[in-house]
């Protein structure tokens, strides 16, 4: 299966792209929409800031929100999460706007958020075999999607409850780094690619 | 639901192997780092560090090749420290595959460049690294490898890091540095009190009570280790049952 990893142009993406490889996939790793869209997924990756991610949707923000409404899978991570709402506090331009709901800072008072938090998981396919889960954190900022149905999965940190997974149709978003969560990030990452490549 | 304190692994790497400094007789090559640090993810280390002590061109070259070969591999974080000058090598080391970046003399000589480096690519992946050494009741920042002094008081130099954007504070206690008795907890505890970014503790280690100390009366948020895991002293499995038997949680392997 081909999956498309989006490239914002700075940071990590070799761990990720080993971890789909490792999970099966074949890796189209781009910076045009017309192969993202035209993969059989698409994974938008977690590294650098909103505004750079937001320059590389480059205007096609709605036309990559109607194909994931249509159904084409997405799997979103960290920053990747955070661009599928509209918008974010941290800095101007829109989101695909998948997800209804904001991003904002976290109010806890060691930020960033960084390291291995527990996850209080749910029955959804993403999550077969790796519950308990620990998940490698690296945020400054959290998703809240107006639709609390839509979380399948919470994370606490300090005194505050967020998403620690969203799922809405076929796209997924994670804010831990599946890619550096050891073990049990790489089984997440399988499953999801299991889950896209059966329907 | 909590966030569970770090163990972090530190490697030498020099020209692309790891080595590993003995008294007499200078740098020991130990082994390739790309096996050591997938090695340190299966006993359970919960990230890993590299730090550059290639003195050459050819040598940070290398670095790049092996810090691309380590992504590719290795499914825990990935810090790379070492001789970062400037926001381009920040980006180049991050494309190559690092997931965080430390700094130490340049952002002494350039603050700024902790600003510059969390704009781009935000706080999460800079690590302002501090060497500090104890003068009476206050301790001194230092660079180029704790060899030369600053003006700078290395508590309030913490402070300045976290406000300019750095998003963690690796902090080495150049007294406490390979003597192994133990990190300098008061060192650590009054950083971690001034600063709201996660503080790793560094320097001293001789035995893992020692990381659990740093992580409750040292109040760090990781602890970092190094010699006394490549001398074979102790194992990071040994560290995580010694931590679980003080009462804190640990990631199992």
């Amino acid at each position: 299966m081909k999956v498309a990893l989006i490239d914002y142009g700075a940071g990590n993406l070799h761990s990720l792209r080993k971890a789909l490889e490792v999970g099966g996939a074949e890796v189209d790793t781009t910076t045009d929409w017309n192969r993202a869209l035209s993969a059989a997924a698409l994974v938008l990756p977690g590294v650098g800031a909103f505004g750079a991610a937001v320059e590389a949707l480059g205007g096609e923000a709605s036309r990559v929100q109607a194909a994931l409404q249509d159904g084409y899978p997405c799997l979103g991570i960290c920053l990747g999460m955070q661009l599928l709402f509209p918008e974010s506090e941290e800095s101007a331009g829109s989101g695909i706007g998948l997800i209804p709901g904001r991003v904002r800072r976290l109010r806890s008072r060691i930020v960033p958020h960084m390291g291995w938090n527990q996850v209080e998981t749910s029955d959804d396919p993403l999550f077969a075999g790796v519950s308990p889960l620990l998940a490698y954190y690296a945020n400054s900022y959290v998703c809240e999607p107006e639709d609390p149905s839509s979380v399948i999965a919470w994370t606490e940190y300090e005194d505050e409850r967020f998403a620690a997974a969203v799922r809405s149709g076929r796209t997924w978003a994670v804010p831990f780094h599946t890619e550096k969560s050891s073990v049990r990030g790489l089984r997440i990452v399988r499953n999801i690619l299991e889950e896209v490549g059966s329907a | 639901m909590t966030l569970i304190p770090r163990v972090i692994v530190c490697l030498d790497v020099k020209d692309g192997r790891v080595v590993k400094g003995t008294q007499f007789r200078g740098l020991r090559d130990v082994g390739d780092p790309v096996e050591l640090a997938r090695r340190y993810e299966e006993e359970g280390a919960d990230e890993v560090v590299f730090l550059d002590v290639s003195a050459s061109a050819e040598g940070r070259g290398t670095l790049w090749e092996t810090v691309s070969r380590t992504a590719a591999a290795l499914f825990v974080p990935l810090t790379v420290g070492g001789g970062v000058r400037a926001v381009g090598d920040i980006a180049d080391l991050l494309r190559a595959g690092a997931d965080k970046i430390s700094v130490n003399t340049a952002a002494v000589a350039r603050p700024e460049l902790l600003s510059e480096g969390a704009q781009r690519f935000g706080s999460q992946c800079v690590v302002a690294s501090i060497d500090a050494a104890r003068e009476g009741e206050r301790w001194v920042a230092y660079t180029h490898g704790g060899r030369r002094r600053t003006q700078l008081d290395a508590i309030g130099w913490a402070v300045r890091c976290a406000e300019l954007g750095a998003g963690e504070i690796l902090l080495t206690s150049i007294d406490q540095d390979g003597a192994r008795t133990g990190y300098d907890l008061e060192l650590t505890r009054r950083v971690a009190e001034r600063v709201t970014v996660p503080v790793i503790a560094s320097g001293g280690a001789g035995s893992p009570r020692h990381l659990a100390e740093a992580l409750t009366a040292g109040g760090a948020s990781a602890a970092l280790l190094a010699g006394i895991l490549h001398d074979g002293v102790t194992t990071v499995g040994e560290v995580k049952r010694v931590l679980m038997q003080s009462g804190i949680q640990v990631r199992a392997a």
